[in-house]
């Protein structure tokens, strides 16, 4: 009957409709920290390990595939709450996709036996089906074939516009049952995860141009005297 | 039995003042926390925020209306009649102040986020507070048919 979280959903800023288009996150991220103290101590737990999981910036580049499917499955033993667990489940199957097109992309064998390297329902079927160009997935996950085409092109903008366009729909789908509890909290965070990422990622786009553009400048400034 | 049919006359008497406020504090609540929340965010507009999410209070005035209304020497010829009529309006402002309450929040996070579609957001609230006055009016219209308590 009572809502939990009334206050803090009201006191989150909206995200917005078009990912794409947006340059910052509605709200920075010591303000969301703040308001998330709202959530209850446990709420408070549950959240941190989605994060720890899911969110890029907290995951150690030396972290092994291993360890991320322990800590996976770690998560999931922690989570009750079987909305979240699905979001998860959902974001970690689509990593495992990811993983195998680039692996193989990179003409990598396919994981032995007993290797751990990926996480969900796919993880024997890609296995199986290694040699067909998206894993006899196509149906199913119909990006695959668009990811594959972007790996083969290295065009890493693209692949990475295509992934955060389908996690930010895929939230956007979900989030649309619940309103003021604790599930809407999570969406929302996950989903400042993703424009989080998507502005950092313009970021180093920017810083990237703008070094080139000054090694350009000096250059031509160094031809000047020569 | 005529004692049963007495005390449930007095329930249904105090009952639709009870439910209604019960269905206003969980109703006010609800809506004053997504005010609170939205004030955090914005720099204007407090009021009309304030504004909304008080209007579940009106359900409890309604019971409060209905109680007097109802109010006369309780015996076992009109015992169960008030009993019938003021719980079950009670009930009907009970479940019509929390909805409500419910649609007010969600009424004002929707105009935290776009402040131009305020009025048409409190529409749905607007229709959940015309049921509860039909179930009040016709209590009252209703009420006037219940035989004294001789």
């Amino acid at each position: 009957m009572i809502d939990p979280y009334v206050t803090l959903i009201s006191s989150f800023p909206p995200h917005t409709p078009q990912l794409f288009a947006t340059r910052q996150t509605p709200i920075s991220r010591i303000k969301l920290d703040e308001r998330l103290q709202m959530l209850t101590p446990e709420h408070a737990q549950d959240l941190a390990l989605i994060e720890n999981l899911v969110h890029w910036d907290r995951i150690a580049i030396s972290t092994t595939d291993e360890e991320m499917v322990r800590r996976a499955e770690e998560t999931m033993r922690s989570l009750k709450n079987q909305f979240i667990k699905d979001i998860i489940i959902w974001r970690l199957e689509q990593r495992t996709a990811v993983a195998a097109l680039r692996r193989k992309n990179l003409a990598l064998d396919v994981p032995k036996a007993g290797v751990r390297w990926g996480y969900g329902q796919w993880v024997g079927h890609i296995v199986r089906h290694w040699q067909e160009p998206t894993f006899a997935l196509e149906k199913i996950l119909p990006w695959l074939y668009e990811a594959k085409q972007f790996l083969e092109e290295k065009n890493h903008l693209g692949l990475e516009r295509l992934l955060l366009s389908l996690v930010w729909e895929y939230y956007g789908r979900v989030a649309a049952d619940h309103y003021f509890d604790f599930e809407a909290v999570v969406v929302y965070v996950l989903r400042w995860d993703v424009i989080d990422r998507w502005s950092r990622y313009n970021s180093k786009l920017a810083t990237h141009r703008l070094e080139r553009m000054l090694e350009s400048g000096l250059e031509d400034f160094n031809a000047v005297f020569a | 039995m005529n004692e049963l049919i007495i005390v449930l006359g007095w329930l249904g008497l105090y009952g639709s003042m009870a439910l209604g406020a019960i269905g206003s504090i969980v109703g006010c609540a609800l809506a004053g926390q997504a005010a609170i929340g939205a004030m955090l965010e914005t720099e204007s507009g407090y009021g009309r925020y304030i504004g909304v999410s008080v209007m579940p209070s009106s359900q409890v005035i309604y019971g409060i209306v209905i109680m007097f209304t109802l109010q006369r020497d309780i015996t076992a010829i009109n015992g169960a009649a008030i009993f019938a009529i003021g719980f079950l309006a009670g009930l009907v402002l009970l479940y019509s102040a929390i909805l409500q309450g419910k649609t007010c929040a969600s009424a004002i996070n929707a105009a935290k986020a776009k402040p131009e579609i305020f009025g048409l957001t409190i529409a749905p609230a607007a229709i959940v507070e015309g049921f509860a006055v039909f179930a009040f009016v016709f209590a009252l219209v209703i009420a006037g048919g219940i035989p004294s308590g001789i």
